[in-house]
């Protein structure tokens, strides 16, 4: 479907690195906001444009990062996963109520943790695909009930994990966190997927046009089930890194999520509708995003204005967008 | 056609036609909340009192409200995720600058035209999604709240309101009496008047809609604006009835009001909905949180019973609609 282009000129390179990544001439405009809102911060504060701070907001990017990238795939086969605040919440108990303290359990608490979410996942991906019931029905249920198990599990934040898991997630190698570094690699792996594997191409079919895909012998079902684990087992990581950052498993972790993670895939140009985008837009709207908190807050700037920019910028996103939105 | 003629209520349930469909979804919903109610009150003899009843139903009020307003905007395939927002914003940006209760009730009331007219314009003439367009006001307006209060409201309520939202009128709730009224004028509005014919019709088919010369920008404005101005009525009757204001005033009730909707028989794809559906929905929901009260189950055990129900209903909606 998609050819490697031969050429050997800086050009025809560009446009096969451009290809690979889907880059757009949005992601400029997404790079000169983060540039504005660099030169903007390092005006308004001293202590923005320093190598720490960089490194702070590369640590707090992490877990908005993960769950972002979960709901870029489903939005891109047309569907929405709005379970992300019941989902982070559950596994968060689940796996710090394993109380791991050596190797052995810890292993055990994240292979047993990964294939929760992925379970979960897959239950809002039958459900929406077997059923039939909309994507957004379906996973607003599953949030609420899994919200509903996490606090009945604890009411308050409970369990722990051994010491040197900790040690883990907030090590850094010259300085960079190890979290972003795994970032980094969950990103270009799954660009990587989306490009070359029978999944990602499945994926932009199904959000294209679901039944011109399915005609075309795509098994639409199983992608969909497919893609709604992957997104589950992207919230179990995220969850397993926040309880290493809290060293506890707190009930109400996700609280937010579930709408906090629409707004960097929208501003990073991937279509509601579905079929239309790709991870470095969120990419890159998630530093734009993070930036502009960590900006404002040493700005100063209270969060109630943080929220009025944060909307303003959604509504801007979308205007903007709307053109191909329309098609 | 001929069942409806005969005016036979059974062979009209047993008709394939859309007013047979709805009638026997009133009829499921109907024997679900007399069965939550019969187990409840074999466990509990408490659940059945007149006080409790009418406090339930005191309770659905502002939910009703808004249930109404997100209805309407689900038949023209929409959504609003901002109504808990305007119940907030215009509770406390009205009850924190004014103290004579009709100022209040015409600010908090303007404040809900403005965000609603303000969706209805970025749906409508932006082209942008319901979804976005109604995420992104309830977010600003959380910002401007918190910004107008620093994170802690003020101003009284009048008397007239606590009355208002927990009096009654011979023994009949005033809070009840004005949601009929309101509904009423919604059920007129949308089965009866021109205005309706073309929202459920844009509702079935933008389209054909579009085509047929249906004003469907203007509708979709004035859907949204209903929708915003219900939600500020209902953010001034749950402050009345809570009895402070609050800047979560209403949290929640944006998924709430959308749940009771598709349960009450809404479809997301648009087109459908039913004024007597949303309301009995509306009190299947507060009625689940009273009973998980009064039977002294842990109030978690609500969630895991709605979303089981949330799924539970659209996926037998789903089912029926597909014969």
């Amino acid at each position: 479907m998609i050819s490697i282009d031969q050429g050997r000129s800086f050009k025809a390179t560009l446009k096969t690195w451009a290809r690979a990544t889907r880059f757009e001439s949005l992601h400029w405009v997404i790079i000169g906001l983060i540039l504005m809102v660099f030169a903007l911060g390092s005006i308004g504060s001293e202590r923005f444009a320093t190598l720490a701070n960089i490194f702070n907001v590369q640590d707090q990017l992490v877990v908005l990062a993960i769950i972002a990238l979960a709901q870029t795939l489903v939005i891109l086969s047309g569907g929405i996963d709005l379970s992300f605040a019941g989902m982070l919440g559950l596994l968060c108990v689940f796996f710090a109520g394993f109380n791991a303290q050596d190797t052995q359990t810890l292993a055990l608490a994240i292979a047993a943790t990964l294939a929760l979410g992925a379970f979960l996942g897959g239950i809002n991906g039958v459900i929406t695909a077997y059923v039939g019931v909309h994507p957004f029905i379906v996973t607003l249920g599953t949030s609420t009930v899994l919200t509903g198990l996490a606090l009945l599990h604890s009411n308050q934040p409970s369990g722990s994990v051994a010491l040197f898991f900790e040690d883990v997630v907030y090590a850094r190698i010259a300085g960079v966190p190890c979290g972003f570094i795994f970032v980094i690699c969950l990103y270009a792996l799954t660009a990587f997927m989306l490009w070359r594997s029978n999944f990602g191409i499945r994926l932009y079919a199904i959000g294209n046009n679901e039944v011109a895909a399915q005609i075309s012998g795509v098994p639409v079902k199983q992608t969909k089930v497919l893609v709604y684990a992957v997104s589950g087992l992207l919230a179990a990581l995220a969850a397993i890194y926040m309880v290493g950052r809290f060293g506890v498993g707190d009930p109400r972790a996700g609280v937010g999520f579930d709408l906090r993670s629409i707004t960097p895939v929208i501003v990073g140009g991937t279509l509601l509708a579905g079929g239309f985008g790709g991870v470095l837009g969120t990419a890159l709207a998630v530093i734009l995003l993070s930036l502009l908190a960590n900006a404002l807050n040493l700005m100063n700037v209270s969060s109630f204005y943080q929220w009025i920019v944060e909307g303003l910028i959604i509504i801007c996103a979308v205007s903007v967008l709307v053109g191909r939105s329309k098609k | 056609m001929k069942a409806l003629l005969n005016n036979s209520f059974l062979d009209l349930l047993r008709t394939q036609t859309v007013a047979g469909r709805q009638l026997r979804e009133l009829l499921l919903l109907t024997v679900f909340l007399v069965l939550i109610w019969g187990v409840t009150a074999l466990l509990s003899p408490r659940f059945l009192s007149l006080d409790n009843l009418s406090d339930i139903l005191v309770q659905a009020a502002p939910l009703g409200f808004v249930v109404l307003g997100q209805m309407l905007v689900i038949v023209v395939r929409g959504l609003d995720l901002s109504v808990a927002s305007i119940m907030a914003t215009a509770a406390v940006l009205s009850i924190g600058a004014n103290d004579s209760i009709v100022s209040i009730v015409i600010l908090a009331l303007g404040v809900g035209f403005v965000v609603g007219a303000v969706n209805g314009y970025l749906v409508a003439y932006r082209g942008v999604t319901p979804f976005l367009a109604t995420l992104a006001t309830m977010i600003v307006l959380q910002g401007i709240r918190f910004a107008y209060t620093k994170g802690a409201p003020g101003g009284s309520l009048p008397e007239t309101f606590r009355w208002l939202a927990t009096g009654d009128i011979a023994g009949i709730p005033v809070s009840l009496i004005i949601l009929a009224v309101v509904a009423v004028a919604i059920y007129w509005l949308l089965m009866r008047s021109k205005f309706g014919y073309q929202i459920r019709l844009f509702g079935d088919n933008p389209q054909s809609a579009y085509m047929s010369g249906v004003p469907v920008r203007k509708i979709q404005m004035i859907v949204f604006v209903i929708s915003g101005v219900l939600a500020a009525l209902a953010g001034l009757f749950l402050v009345g009835y809570v009895g402070i204001v609050d800047n979560w005033t209403g949290q929640g009730y944006a998924l709430d009001s959308i749940a009771a909707a598709v349960i009450g028989g809404a479809s997301l794809r648009g087109g459908k909905g039913s004024v007597a559906g949303v309301l009995l929905a509306t009190l299947i929901l507060v009625s689940l949180f009273n009973i998980v009260v009064i039977l002294g189950l842990s109030v978690e055990f609500q969630l895991v019973i709605k979303g089981t129900l949330i799924i539970l209903a659209a996926a037998v909606y789903l089912s029926k609609s597909r014969d």
